[in-house]
């Protein structure tokens, strides 16, 4: 068990180092979220629209959006120069593989969402401060499940010849389920009502994580398999 | 493939040609002249003898693609393979079928085209999901990767539909809509005649399931044998 961890581990570390090395991930990432939110501040008018209404919504579609950049390049980069081929000759399980890309991933992203929030509130004048924890809860419980499904789907577009363009086209109309989801709880939080009044939503997205990433376990040595 | 089991699935294949067109016979006889015409909805009413088959066939061709993507992880045979990738082309017409006739009937009744209600929105996800595994499909090159990638996407699809189905539903009982799909009259008992037309209309449709599933899973065998003999001969020469 030690062992596996420490192979999990080294495959994170792995990651972190060539971040911090290129720094090219965050940055981008973070630059994109930033315009998806600025292009739905021009295409919506605010001072109509209530913006803990459309403001959920917008933030969660810049999340996405970014979150795939992250995911498209998290499996790129080690097809370019065969790395991919280095890590599946490790004498380790190939599960080791895929939840060391899945944590990498996830924590890539919460980094991001952690910047794009307060932006978010300023931009939107919205309180995020007074339901900080349960904020925090959903956006775990939302990214988690875009990283489970999206570390799985991005494992297979990167072996087709557009994976760019596959990787969405195949991720995004499973992700709806999860995404009206965390846009409702957010909306909601955002309106006052405690998240205990929301088991149902709590249950469909945590169950959401639980199935993907047991399913993700049990079929990734078939896609990562040459 | 030998001649005489060639011979044996042609003879398989022409009776059950025979058997869907005689059912797809009676089930126009039946929709046209033999169901009387709703009360309040008019002639339109009858599209829903091809609207509730088509959609009863997408989700059963949809189901035998997850059964067939499991069963060739585990046992690797191309057979498994060739079974759903069939199953979600006709699934895939069928689901577009479904979304054509929705509206159609939709625009008379409740005079527009589209809802976003939990049904319609359910079945534009399904139909985007199975989509998405055809473009995959298309997008690799044959050969085993191609079936492992397909059999995984056939398998997470699927396990989506409950997802689906709960999260659309949720989402719209805050925005409560006129109760619209009620007009199906599933719960409200319907007409012996009505229930008999729907009943021959899904027989033939399922029907209509098995022929196409098996003249598709015929050609790409013959497409198969066509490679191999191809092969064989390029070399041996």
């Amino acid at each position: 068990m030690n062992l596996y961890l420490n192979q999990i581990g080294a495959i994170i570390w792995k990651d972190f180092v060539t971040e911090l090395k290129t720094r090219e991930l965050l940055s981008s990432m973070f630059i994109f979220a930033l315009l998806v939110i600025l292009i739905f501040i021009f295409s919506i008018n605010l001072s109509i629209v209530k913006a803990s209404e459309v403001g959920p919504g917008i933030l969660w579609v810049a999340f996405l959006f970014a979150g795939t950049i992250g995911l498209n390049r998290s499996f790129m980069l080690e097809k370019e120069n065969g790395c991919l081929m280095g890590l599946m000759l490790v004498p380790a399980d190939r599960t080791t593989i895929y939840f060391g890309k899945l944590i990498s991933n996830f924590i890539f992203l919460s980094i991001m969402e952690l910047f794009i929030l307060p932006l978010f509130m300023v931009f939107f004048d919205i309180d995020l401060l007074s339901h900080l924890g349960p904020l925090l809860i959903v956006v775990f419980l939302g990214t988690l499940g875009f990283c489970a499904l999206g570390t799985l789907l991005s494992s297979l577009s990167s072996n087709l010849k557009t994976r760019e363009i596959m990787l969405p086209i195949l991720l995004y109309p499973l992700l709806i389920p999860i995404v009206i989801g965390v846009v409702r709880m957010t909306g909601q939080l955002l309106d006052g009502i405690p998240l205990l009044d929301m088991m149902k939503w709590i249950g469909l997205t945590a169950s959401f994580d639980i199935i993907y990433i047991g399913v993700s376990i049990m079929t990734i040595d078939h896609i990562l398999e040459e | 493939m030998n001649q005489e089991t060639a011979e044996g699935l042609e003879e398989e294949s022409s009776i059950l040609i025979w058997l869907t067109g005689l059912a797809f016979v009676a089930a126009m006889a039946a929709i046209f002249l033999f169901v009387p015409t709703e009360k309040t909805e008019g002639p339109i009413q009858r599209i829903m003898y091809l609207h509730i088959p088509s959609a009863w066939l997408s989700f059963f061709a949809f189901f035998i693609v997850f059964i067939s993507s499991i069963l060739f992880l585990w046992k690797k045979e191309r057979e498994w393979d060739i079974y759903a990738y069939a199953s979600a082309e006709i699934g895939v017409i069928f689901c577009s079928l479904v979304l054509i006739t929705g509206p159609i009937w939709a625009k008379p009744i409740w005079g527009t085209w589209w809802v976003w209600d939990a049904r319609l929105t359910s079945t534009l996800i399904l139909w985007l999901i199975y989509v998405a595994y055809l473009m995959l499909r298309a997008q690799t090159d044959p050969g085993s990767m191609r079936a492992r990638y397909a059999a995984v996407l056939g398998i997470v699809g699927f396990l989506n539909i409950p997802f689906i189905h709960f999260s659309v539903l949720w989402w719209r009982t805050f925005h409560p809509q006129p109760k619209v799909i009620s007009s199906e009259g599933f719960g409200k008992g319907m007409d012996p005649s009505m229930l008999a037309t729907l009943g021959i209309s899904l027989g033939a449709f399922t029907l209509l399931y098995f022929l196409l599933m098996g003249q598709r899973v015929r050609q790409e065998k013959l497409k198969d044998e066509i490679d191999r003999l191809k092969r064989e001969k390029l070399y041996s020469s």
